[in-house]
């Protein structure tokens, strides 16, 4: 099981780096061997990589296998999902890769409106809320003067969120398919 | 904080599970009867959505980013050339 401190690397770009140059090789070896290109091998890798900051980053899961272990076997999962080899994939049972779906119509509207009109709101909540950044990193990363201003500022950009989905009638259930 | 705001942060630690134990059983109350409530906590539920879609999306552009960066670069020259030996080209 890995420590706290082998995971603690300081940014998220820096942890980037190190998935790519530690397992994109072997990521590669195992797409080519089973008749895949290289292009196909950056897709599956940047979709796995995405899959395990959601599921396994961002709650700070720490795998029982190694980091390595467990993204390779979300790759592998995701090779297999896509060669329909149903009795393989039984195989990685444990290791959950819920597709990422592609955003409705409706909702890249919606983000691209929202990124013209506020997107440092944007780029604040999502700081908090998908880079699992504390109080204090956020209100240092966008200058604020102390933790209840950034608290404040984000309960703010929350509704002017908020206000759009009003504005435009919409509720939660409109974003399900 | 303005009341609105109070609102808005009380409806976040409800939809993120962080509230008392004592707020659940008021909040389910006041949702149950209060049909302009249960409009808002879907309406914040989908803002959330709109912004975790908006970290996954940065978040994309970022990996992006990284694997140009790596495969662009002079510095990453031997990773580089340790893909290009498993591909042959």
């Amino acid at each position: 099981m890995e420590t706290i401190e082998q995971v603690e690397i300081t940014t998220r770009e820096e942890r980037i780096v190190s998935w790519y140059e530690g397992l994109f090789p072997a990521v590669c070896g195992y797409i080519q061997k089973r008749g895949g290109d290289f292009e196909l091998a950056k897709e599956l890798f940047q979709e796995a990589l995405v899959i395990y900051y959601e599921k396994y980053v961002l709650i700070g899961f720490l795998p029982q296998k190694a980091e390595s272990a467990y993204i390779m076997g979300i790759v592998k999962k995701l090779w297999l999902r896509d060669h329909k080899t149903q009795r393989r994939m039984e195989q990685l049972g444990t290791i959950d890769i819920t597709e990422l779906k592609q955003p409705s119509p409706l909702i890249h509207k919606l983000l691209h409106l929202l990124e013209a009109s506020g997107k440092r709101c944007m780029d604040l909540l999502q700081s908090f809320y998908y880079e699992g950044l504390n109080m204090k990193d956020l209100s240092r990363k966008f200058g604020y003067g102390s933790e209840r201003s950034a608290t404040v500022q984000k309960y703010k950009c929350l509704e002017k969120v908020r206000d759009e989905v009003n504005q435009k009638s919409l509720s939660y259930e409109d974003f399900l398919d | 904080m303005r009341t609105s705001l109070i609102e808005i942060e009380r409806i976040d630690r409800w939809l993120f599970n962080k509230h008392l134990p004592e707020e659940r059983l008021l909040m389910e109350a006041e949702l149950q009867l209060d049909e302009q409530l249960r409009l808002r906590v879907s309406q914040q539920k989908a803002a959330q959505h709109l912004v975790w879609q908006y970290g996954r999306k940065k978040l994309k552009q970022e990996i992006k980013m990284v694997e140009k960066r790596l495969f662009d670069s002079v510095q990453h020259r031997s990773f580089q050339n340790q893909i290009k030996s498993i591909f042959n080209f």
